[in-house]
């Protein structure tokens, strides 16, 4: 043996061994995700640069509407540190079934089957903590939140769906958009949601940009608290001066509906007793909104029957 | 990560893992070859770095339960038995790459990165080769639609079979994409057959075709052609 050769040319001569086992153990994660998504006919983010926007709330109403339509819907709660949907569907303290296969869903509203980090921790108002101090280092952070994201989606046996949501947590450039593309390649799309004002339209713009940088087609806007829904003549009123069909246009990408504030349907999330009838106006707008993302995603089909 | 003895131009071999004290992990490596051993030591934030990673260094010595990571990190966990699963009954019929394969480079953990999506580039694992002066006009277009015109731009010149995109091409682009198309009644009439909100993105698509097709005008012929070429797409 020679110590004389440098190290560009020893590892020339090397195979690179695996023995700790960690690239192994990486691939089995990667193929657990696939096997489980690949169960789910479509996959849809609902994204927004901006929080307090009504993402939850969206995404809440939006399964339900799916499910109205006969769907097997899951909802993926990816908001780690402030998951909110178990309450607003009221499933707060609900627990995932431990089962060979892989935790269970618990199961809401029109069977729509939910998966959030409420559901693990030790009751409603523990705050989302981990072990160790965070203070060392933010970037072992983002890889732990990137890989409890990872366990969501590989060790949650939903079954068959036909639809899978994700509510996503608020930040134009935050890191979950692009590892969830990571994971979901064949993640259908991405509804964005914004209120009009222009401080919150600025920075979705920075969204949608970001979302198809990293890959993720944009499948439209929805607007929200577009304005407000007066519950005792009914009569809508502007809340914000702004122009999402105008940011909407400049994007490029489709409207796919504006629903206006409405004290019933706030206070229906807050209680966590969902508005399924449809025949409620605000629901009568998420079937619309979920209609124009089914004819979003056929767009081709639909040019094929009607040009 | 791996460590090379250079006297004897190996890898040095994982042998264990031990936890010496609080928030420490030794990992114990041997040269092959002359047996020479030591232990790489880590320090609070590296150690959560790695346990960050979601793997256990060695291999499993147990079958995985769901939720591992989340439940052995998270502080306020709620307790409740877990059982083992089986990872690889799960992951019958998808067939597993040899390790040190295309998912990664050779070292674990910059593929671990990797797939996490650090330094994703703008042009993207696809995205053409730009030339300085392309890269100079790109750069002139205001940030929020800079992406997408880098995206249509790069398929603009895959549809000429080009693979460098230069100022020419950029060019060739603009006059391909800007330069009005004419509608006849009868072609605006069946636009007028799909709905509202993704009229525009139809259009934009039909005009797409018909550029490809070198037709200055969207006739109701280019309509047939364009509704055969989605219903081809839909498998129909």
């Amino acid at each position: 043996m020679s110590p004389s050769n440098d190290l560009k040319t020893i590892l020339g001569k090397l195979q690179f061994p695996d023995d700790a086992q960690v690239m192994r153990q990486i691939v089995d994660h990667t193929l657990q995700v696939k096997m489980r998504m690949g169960r789910i006919k479509r996959k849809i983010v609902v994204m927004s640069g901006k929080g307090g926007v009504g993402k939850s709330m969206t995404t809440v109403n939006l399964a339900l509407a799916f499910a109205r339509r006969g769907q097997a819907v899951g909802v993926l709660d990816v908001d780690l540190n402030g998951p909110c949907v178990p309450k607003m569907l009221g499933m707060s303290g609900r627990r995932f079934d431990s089962t060979p296969n892989g935790a269970t869903p618990p199961v809401g509203p029109l069977g729509i089957r939910v998966a959030s980090m409420d559901f693990l921790l030790r009751d409603e108002h523990a705050p989302v903590r981990w072990k160790g101090s965070m203070e060392l280092s933010p970037v072992w952070l983002g890889m732990l939140e990137m890989n409890v994201i990872r366990e969501f989606l590989a060790d949650i046996a939903w079954g068959e769906l036909d639809l899978l949501l994700a509510d996503l947590p608020p930040g134009a450039a935050a890191d979950k958009p692009p590892a969830l593309a990571n994971f979901l390649p064949e993640l259908d799309g991405a509804v964005v949601v914004t209120t009009p004002s222009e401080v919150t339209t600025d920075v979705v713009r920075k969204s949608v940009v970001y979302a198809r940088d990293v890959g993720i087609p944009v499948i439209g806007l929805v607007e929200n608290m577009s304005g407000y829904h007066c519950p005792q003549c009914g009569h809508e009123s502007d809340l914000f001066v702004g122009d999402v069909e105008a940011v909407a246009r400049d994007l490029d990408v489709p409207m796919l509906g504006k629903i206006p504030f409405d004290r019933e349907l706030s206070l229906s999330c807050d209680r966590g007793e969902p508005i399924i009838d449809s025949g409620h106006p605000m629901v009568k707008r998420f079937d619309e909104v979920a209609q124009r993302i089914v004819d979003c995603l056929n767009f081709k089909e639909i040019l094929a029957k009607n040009l | 990560m791996k460590f090379v003895c250079l006297n004897c131009e190996a890898f040095m071999l994982f042998q264990k893992v031990e936890k010496p004290g609080e928030g420490t992990l030794g990992v114990e490596f041997l040269c092959p070859t002359c047996k020479a051993r030591f232990s790489m030591v880590t320090n609070p934030g590296e150690t959560q770095m790695v346990q960050a990673l979601g793997v256990k260094i060695g291999g499993r010595t147990t079958a995985p339960e769901a939720f591992e990571l989340t439940r052995e990190t998270l502080k306020d966990s709620a307790e409740c038995p877990v059982p083992a699963f089986s990872a690889s009954a799960g992951l019958a019929g998808i067939p597993a790459p040899s390790s040190g394969d295309a998912s990664g480079g050779s070292c674990p953990f910059s593929s671990m990165v990797a797939s996490m999506g650090a330094g994703t580039s703008a042009a993207g694992p696809a995205g053409l080769e730009w030339s300085a002066e392309a890269l100079d006009r790109l750069a002139k277009i205001p940030d929020f639609v800079r992406p997408t015109v880098r995206t249509e731009v790069e398929a603009y010149a895959r549809t000429t079979g080009e693979s460098f995109v230069t100022q020419a091409m950029l060019d060739l682009y603009k006059k391909g994409t800007t330069a009005e198309l004419a509608w006849s009644p009868e072609a605006s009439q069946r636009l007028e057959n799909i709905p509202f909100f993704i009229r525009p993105m139809a259009k934009k698509e039909i005009e797409r075709m018909a550029r490809e097709e070198g037709r200055t005008e969207v006739s109701a012929d280019m309509m047939d052609h364009a509704k055969t070429a989605f219903a081809k797409f839909m498998g129909g």
